[in-house]
């Protein structure tokens, strides 16, 4: 394969999982939605209905006060792009990323933490009271999140001896040169799966389906956009939820995705790719249905859980083999 | 079984323990006395399928005994007597608690790092079948331990006294393949007459005091 | 031929407390009640005394293919289950009716008492005769489950409260226990192999020098807290001041008298395996440390007690420390001071708490402050507590002096054992004196108060003739003799476990 060559593909490959994050997210939302709706007994809209939404949303003008700057413009292309960029370290459906060169897990960490940066400061920008509650929320709930993620990605780098997602990733699924151990393993898990639902604003942490001014987190930031810029908001969120199944399901079962480049196993790693996320929103939306919104003051109690068992993870790490 | 081999054997017991460290974790976060109850029930399970696993794998048949009867007396009987009374009792929920969760969450942290130093040193000897099964079991003790003092319902404190006795068969199972069958028998006596007995003892204290909160219980001072 | 004696005999002494207990649940009648107890006391006496008699002459005994083991340390035990047994069997004649009598007690709630009382001493026989240790943990458990509703026999919410409180402590600390117990079978099971019998006295006696030095450290000290907790060290403690004073008489007296020593015998069974491995100054260090600080402290607790039984059973835990410090010390003295004061300690204690009873019911208060003139309101019960209290004082005439000077006198000797307690002999003696001066006056002041005085006018005088007073008449005149006169085979028994005890 000469020089050339490989570059292209590196494209291709980069090009089609922007494609894949960029046309299944939204349908990851639906999927969500439907599993609490039938859990509710309802019948539920149709999986596909956010595309319908997005597509709306794209077409209707957007509204902005003129009482805000730059930033609130800024913003929603800002979102979008660095959770794209974020969801491109992320080995979805092919093991080896090509982009895996430009950054590896901590740079994932930081490229969310852009993304909500941005949000909070769009949040104050309009300067609507709702806004600021929603940031100021949204402010405490990341600083809580960002050292159990950075600690249980760190309880995963160390037992991969690598911080580089596509490494981790493609050893665990050759099994190769990894004793895969549990015990941090499943503390990593537990850490991230709890940081997933609350940086995605899912139910015991944020309820994405009210704008109940009491509760709402993520919502409350959102309350001033409309139009194109909505769209582009709720398609970044989509995403972010998307990245993160995909981290979870592979970073800890791998198995099943393309370690060769090879069409058929591309096309083996894509189906199980989306049966594996597919699972993990079913998941979750059995959990919005089972479990309430927890108070603001107790979401510290359940991030202090993740954050433990990250350091767990951690620890289990270096006592054990250390 | 071909897939079986020991170390994915040794793998599975160790993921096994570390489900029964992380309901504990859980069971300390946990404020609902009932989901407490329901978490200490899978817990036991855990415990039950390690245990069966332990046997399978080292061929001692008597642990599948000792995990059945975990399934019947810690999953079945007692979870359904903790339940009968927190419905007669009209508390739902820790409230007041000594020590908060995130602080009793970052105490357990340091219990687990506890246990891993004070086992360190003899986990080297003897046949163990997993390197983390004995500190773990020991992790579990000191934060059932812990729960005691941190919680204040009668309740609670009961079902931290079963989270303690799950870590120490866990212990038993692990290092040393259970225990004589006449000792696991025992042990089995008297865990569900202690639980019982609690339980009276906590339908008692509400009558006599109108609450199962052991703060109350302070009549007797110097 | 000696075999199938034995089997009887030991039958014999774990049969009458099953059987009686059984029965008990269905005979409705108080004396017959009562009669089944004597009975299954009395079988449970004569087959302690054809056991010791055997090990006296044979060093041990095994029954039921080694599930039982019995040499001269449990057959002290046993002795001191028996006598303290039968003295509050015959005490409870007076008192338990007494307390139906005065409707303290629904009359069908007796049985219940009886059924559980009998529970307690077939656990108490189980732990102590049980070859492995792992039955020996059962059965120290099911005595917390066995007593702690003998503790809130009462119902009231105080006596409730005792009970949740012993149950919850001493449970956890068991738990502790029975990890070391799982560590012990862990370092066993190196050396023995995967057998069920590696648990076994017997077997860990003959291996225990080959077994793991770091593992047995860490069982002792696991076994050391939990069985702690049931003698009531210090910092373990603060259930028993609470189940004393709230538990019926008689069962206090077994509480302080028996359980506390059981679980001291339980201590005392491993460390003579632990040792063998490990240096006895790691295992006596630890004794004596927790002897001495429960001693010192509970000497303070006394001298502040304005309740009679909470003093009692601050005495215990004083006393408790003492022997605990003659373990740690060791050597021959230390040993048999240490025995000796158990067997004393549970005599003295028995005839205190059921003075105490006798009081309580008459005053119907357990504060010192309200009790006066005893001497003329009861004369029988104020010599009982004089005696008891000048005993546990400590004082010369009384057997309890004669131990505490053989344990002052091997501290004096060698000191505290283990590296980070060296000192000296001088500073823990020196120590040991002052607090047992403060325990003396505490005491002392308290009993001679309450002795002497004028009685408060609403209290009837005089005593009436029971059989409840034969207990506390031998117990004072056994605890008088024993200062001048052991008899020859206690003295065999005493000096054969003592020589057990020491290592090496």
């Amino acid at each position: 394969m000469t020089k050339e060559q490989a570059i292209l593909q590196a494209i291709a490959l980069t090009l089609a999982q922007a494609l894949v994050l960029l046309a299944v997210s939204p349908a990851i939302v639906g999927l969500i939605r439907k599993v609490k709706a039938r859990f509710q007994c309802r019948q539920g809209a149709r999986v596909f209905q956010p595309y319908a939404d997005l597509a709306k949303l794209f077409r209707k003008q957007p509204v902005v006060s003129t009482t805000t700057s730059w930033i609130f413009t800024a913003t929603p292309y800002i979102l979008f792009a660095s959770t794209l960029t974020a969801g491109l370290l992320v080995p979805a459906f092919a093991s080896q990323m090509p982009l895996n060169f430009a950054g590896n897990i901590i740079a994932l960490v930081y490229l969310f933490a852009l993304g909500t940066f941005f949000l909070i400061l769009a949040g104050l920008d309009a300067g609507s009271p709702f806004g600021g509650m929603g940031s100021s929320r949204e402010a405490i709930v990341a600083s809580l999140t960002e050292p159990a993620m950075i600690m249980s990605i760190f309880a995963i780098a160390l037992t991969a001896g690598s911080t580089n997602l596509s490494t981790i990733v493609h050893k665990t699924a050759l099994l190769e040169g990894i004793v895969t151990d549990p015990s941090p393993h499943l503390m990593a898990l537990a850490a991230l799966f709890i940081v997933a639902l609350a940086e995605t604003g899912r139910v015991p942490v944020d309820n994405p389906a009210t704008h109940l001014e009491l509760t709402m987190i993520h919502e409350a930031m959102l309350l001033e956009y409309s139009g194109r810029y909505l769209a582009l908001i709720e398609w970044a969120s989509a995403m972010k939820l998307l990245v993160f199944l995909s981290l979870i399901a592979n970073v800890f079962a791998p198995w099943g995705i393309a370690t060769t480049l090879t069409p058929m196993a591309l096309s083996i790693g894509l189906a199980v790719y989306l049966a594996k996320v597919a699972g993990l929103a079913v998941l979750i939306g059995t959990i919005e249905c089972m479990f309430a919104k927890l108070r603001l003051f107790r979401v510290t109690d359940l991030l202090g859980v993740a954050f433990i068992l990250a350091l767990l993870g951690l620890l289990f790490f270096y006592i054990l083999r250390g | 079984m071909s897939w079986l081999t020991p170390h994915i054997g040794t793998q599975l017991v160790d993921l096994g323990s570390a489900l029964l460290l992380l309901t504990c974790f859980a069971i300390v976060a946990q404020r609902r006395l009932s989901a407490c109850v329901d978490l200490f029930a899978l817990q036991s399970l855990f415990l039950a399928m390690t245990a069966a696993l332990v046997a399978f794998l080292t061929g001692t048949p008597h642990i599948y005994f000792a995990a059945a009867l975990t399934v019947l007396v810690k999953v079945l009987v007692i979870p359904r007597v903790l339940k009968r009374v927190i419905e007669r009792l009209n508390v739902t929920r820790e409230l007041v608690m000594n020590i908060n969760v995130p602080a009793s969450l970052l105490i357990c942290g340091v219990l687990v790092m506890v246990a891993f130093f004070i086992t360190q040193p003899i986990m080297p000897f003897g046949h163990l079948l997993t390197r983390d099964s004995l500190a773990i079991a020991l992790a579990i003790v000191l934060i059932g331990f812990f729960t005691m003092i941190a919680r204040q319902k009668a309740v609670t404190q009961l079902i931290a006294f079963l989270v303690m006795e799950n870590g120490l068969f866990l212990g038993a199972t692990a290092a040393t393949y259970g225990m004589p069958l006449i000792v696991e028998l025992g042990v089995f006596f008297d865990v569900l007459v202690a639980a019982l007995i609690a339980g009276i003892y906590t339908n008692r204290l509400q009558d006599a005091f109108d609450s199962v909160d052991t703060t109350r219980l302070s009549e007797l001072k110097e | 031929m000696t075999v199938d004696y034995m089997t009887i005999a030991v039958s014999l002494l774990l049969l009458p407390p099953l059987m009686a207990g059984g029965l008990s649940l269905l005979i409705t009648s108080s004396r017959r009640l009562h009669l089944t107890n004597l009975i299954s006391i009395g079988t449970l006496i004569a087959a302690e005394v054809a056991i010791t008699r055997t090990v006296l002459a044979q060093g041990s005994v095994t029954a039921f293919g080694e599930i039982v083991y019995i040499d001269a340390l449990s057959s002290v035990i046993l002795f001191i289950i028996g006598t303290v047994g039968l003295a509050c069997s015959l005490y409870m004649r007076s008192y338990m009716d007494d307390q139906v009598a005065r409707g303290v007690i629904a009359p069908n709630r007796l049985n219940l008492f009886f059924f559980l009382f009998h529970m307690f001493i077939l656990a108490m026989v189980v732990a102590t005769v049980a070859n492995s240790l792992g039955v020996q943990w059962v059965a120290i458990e099911a005595t917390t489950l066995a007593t702690t509703f003998l503790i809130a026999f009462w119902r009231r919410r105080e006596s409730l409260e005792a009970g949740w409180k012993y149950l919850i402590l001493c449970s956890v600390g068991i738990s502790l226990a029975l990890f070391g117990v799982v560590l012990m079978y862990y370092s066993s099971l190196r050396v023995l192999g995967d057998v069920s019998s590696a648990l076994n006295i017997t077997q860990l006696q003959q291996v225990a020098a080959q077994l793991d030095p770091h593992i047995l450290k860490l069982a002792f000290v696991f076994l050391f807290v939990g069985y702690g907790t049931k003698v009531g060290l210090v910092p373990m403690h603060s259930w028993l001041p609470d189940a004393y004073t709230e538990a019926p008489a008689p069962v206090a007296a077994m509480l302080a008298g028996v359980l506390e020593t059981v679980a001291v015998y339980a201590i005392l069974r491993s460390r003579a395996i632990v040792d063998q491995a490990v240096s006895p100054e790691f295992t006596g260090g630890l004794l004596a440390l927790f002897g001495l600080v429960s001693f010192a402290l509970a000497a303070f607790f006394i001298l502040l007690q304005h309740n009679y039984k909470r003093l009692f059973a601050y005495s215990s835990i004083e006393h408790m420390g003492l022997a605990m410090i003659g373990f740690g010390v060791g050597g021959a003295i230390g040993n048999f001071g240490g025995l000796f004061h158990l067997v004393n300690h549970a005599f003295a204690k028995s005839l205190a708490f059921f003075a105490a009873g006798n009081i309580h019911r008459r005053f119907k208060t357990v504060e010192i402050d309200q009790v006066h003139g005893l001497v003329t309101v009861l004369p029988w019960s104020a010599l009982a507590l004089m005696i008891a209290g000048l005993a546990l004082a400590a004082l010369p005439p009384f057997a309890l002096f004669a131990s505490e000077m053989q344990i002052i006198t091997a501290l004096g000797t060698s000191g505290l054992p283990g590296e980070w307690l060296q000192s000296g002999p001088r500073i823990p003696v020196i120590i040991l004196l002052f607090c047992s001066l403060v325990a003396f006056a505490g005491v002392l002041s308290r009993i001679t108060s309450m002795v002497w005085g004028v009685p408060p006018k609403d209290v009837p005088e005089g005593e009436q003739w029971s059989v409840g007073h034969i207990p506390i008449i031998l117990l004072g005149a056994v605890l008088l003799g024993f200062c001048w006169v052991l008899p020859t085979p206690l003295r065999q028994l005493l000096d054969t476990a003592s020589a057990m005890l020491v290592n090496r």
